[in-house]
């Protein structure tokens, strides 16, 4: 089915993705600020989702780091510009490479036990970098929140919107051409059984290194342009609520397919916009949900749209 | 020089001794049966050897290398590939994505950028051509063992382990599947080590017939020797 059809897919993937992107080209500057943000924040989700997909959904790591990355980016972008004046920009490719280097120094602790130790080790990081930002007041002010300055001189929500666009763009690009290239084969062997994939000579620590190094880049990206978008960078962007948000969103949505993360995204955060006035809870709510979906539809909402097509295209009778 | 040499090759799980200095030889060359009752020890063999378990005590050499505690990745780019007993495909992809991974870790193998085709050869070649695209978890066992036996010989391989890939065959299909390992070795000029419970294909294919016991080397020789041989008659009968 899969690789039969590839070509066909891969023209339908490019297609709905151009037509989409072209949709919402012209959409914002019909919209309400308020909805021009509420897609903004959409688009970094499908950012921070897709990527976190990269390691969970395609090599079977869950790293609890991810918003840990984003947050790197953020402060790592966001401190070059308020302290040393350097280019937005030129900070948003520093951030990026900063979580790509921390992703493969935490990977290196870590990824050769895997599994749990994976999980643990990146909680624990998530931690030790929330009380590093809330306690180095001087560099980070903290709980507070650094003001930092946007991409634009001129602040503009479609420009932002236009830019998160670009960057999901982008980042789906890399998941996409990742996923199809001979590393991603690599990837979903090593999901799929390590042992027989060690065996056929898949280095699979190394894989599984790439997999995160590539991912926490794509975090860090992220949350750099965020950052910029916000003005205001807090220990929120790195929070255990954000990484949980985002995990929702990829179990919710369809783990370990391209699909799933975008439309988990979009449909989380609109979602939590209508909720958000029945108190904070809503992470919590969607961690339930999300619990639910794995144990019942481990293919998430991607999977339940494709379940009816694929059963009937299924070889059953393969004799 | 033996392509593949254990000395003393010991490994215990527990209380349970599955080797217990095993010493073994494979010919360059030839198709050498494994033979022994069950939990004999000859899976574990075979893990050993494949960098899967380190032995507690013991040598693996191959092409005279020492190659004991090199990973299993290592072992199989060297050229030494293995089948499951218990077979273990990647479920979710498809039985062509499934060669590929093994053809792409290999660096013997001359896929170029185009594996697909490539990976479809090694497919007909055990007549899974028609089930390319479909996705492993769709297979029955005796699709599932061919596909071990696709991406083992994906991996261009100079030594190939086979564990019991017979299983769920009738008579007419084991005949088949015996000439298809003479093949292997004549055509693709592979070292085969085989272990099957069906004596009747070991004896139609093998040199030489190593017997395990209780981690035990117990005897070697050629095919109709060792079905007579009285301690091989014990050690299946039981006592
Ligand atoms: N991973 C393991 N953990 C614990 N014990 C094991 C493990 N693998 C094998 N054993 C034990 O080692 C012994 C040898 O097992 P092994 O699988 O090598 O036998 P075998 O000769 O392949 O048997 P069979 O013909 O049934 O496949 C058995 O007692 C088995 O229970
Ligand atoms: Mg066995």
């Amino acid at each position: 089915m899969r690789a039969k059809g590839l070509t066909v897919t891969e023209k339908r993937v490019l297609i709905s993705l151009f037509v989409v992107s072209g949709l919402l080209c012209f959409l914002p500057p019909g919209l309400s600020v308020y909805q021009q943000h509420v897609l903004i924040v959409s688009l970094f989700y499908v950012m921070m989702a897709s990527s976190w997909n990269l390691v969970a959904g395609y090599t079977g790591q869950v790293s609890f780091a991810h918003a840990a990355f984003a947050g790197i980016g953020a402060y790592t972008s966001g401190i070059l510009a308020a302290k040393a004046g350097i280019n937005p920009w030129v900070g948003v490719v520093a951030g990026a490479a900063a979580a790509a280097l921390l992703g493969l120094a935490v990977g290196v602790l870590c990824l050769k036990m895997g599994g749990i130790y994976l999980s643990l080790t990146t909680l624990g990081f998530s931690e030790i970098l929330r009380i590093i930002i809330t306690n180095e007041y001087e560099v980070t002010r903290g709980t507070m929140g650094l003001q930092i300055p946007g991409l634009f001189a001129e602040y503009s929500k479609l420009s932002y919107f236009y830019v998160m666009l670009v960057g999901a763009l982008f980042t789906l690009i890399v998941v996409r051409l990742l996923i199809h290239s001979n590393l991603g084969l690599n990837f979903r062997a090593v999901q799929n059984d390590e042992r027989a994939a060690s065996s056929l000579g898949v280095n699979v620590v190394q894989v599984r290194l790439l997999a995160f190094t590539f991912s926490s880049a794509l975090a860090g990206m992220a949350g750099a342009l965020y950052g910029h978008y916000l003005l205001l960078i807090t220990p929120e962007i790195p929070s255990l609520d954000q990484q949980f948000l985002v995990l929702s969103m990829t179990v919710i949505g369809g783990m370990g397919s391209f699909f799933g993360p975008i439309l988990g995204a979009f449909s989380l955060e609109i979602l939590s916009e209508y909720i958000r006035a029945y108190g904070e809870y809503h992470v919590l709510a969607f961690g339930l949900v999300a619990l639910v979906v794995a144990r019942f539809a481990p293919n998430g909402l991607v999977g339940l749209i494709t379940s009816r097509r694929d059963k009937k295209a299924s070889p059953a009778a393969a004799a | 020089m033996a392509l593949l040499e254990g000395q003393g090759l010991s490994k215990r799980f527990g209380g349970v001794a599955a080797l217990d200095g095993v010493n073994f030889a494979v010919e360059q060359g030839t198709i050498v049966g494994l033979i022994g009752p069950n939990g004999a020890g000859k899976t574990t063999l075979f893990n050993v050897v494949a960098g899967m378990f380190r032995p507690d005590s013991g040598r693996v050499l191959f092409r005279g290398e020492d190659v004991t505690n090199l990973p299993a990745n290592t072992i199989c780019r060297m050229g030494i590939a293995r089948t499951f007993q218990v077979t273990r495909p990647f479920l979710k992809m498809t039985c062509l994505e499934n060669v590929a991974v093994a053809m792409i870790n290999s660096p013997r193998s001359e896929h170029g950028r185009d594996w697909r085709r490539a990976a479809r050869t090694y497919l007909d070649y055990v007549e899974l051509g028609h089930l390319a695209s479909t996705e492993a978890r769709y297979l029955n066992v005796v699709q599932k063992k061919r596909l071990e036996i696709a991406r083992a010989l994906a991996t261009k391989p100079e030594l190939v382990m086979l564990d019991e890939v017979l299983g769920g065959l009738n008579t007419q299909e084991i005949g088949r599947a015996v000439e298809f390992v003479k093949r292997l070795r004549d055509e693709r000029k592979l070292t085969i080590c085989w272990i099957e419970h069906v004596m009747g294909a070991i004896m139609g294919a093998a040199e030489k017939v190593i017997v395990l016991d209780q981690g035990k080397h117990l005897m070697e020789g050629p095919p109709d020797a060792v079905v007579k041989d009285q301690r091989v008659i014990q050690a299946y009968l039981g006592d």
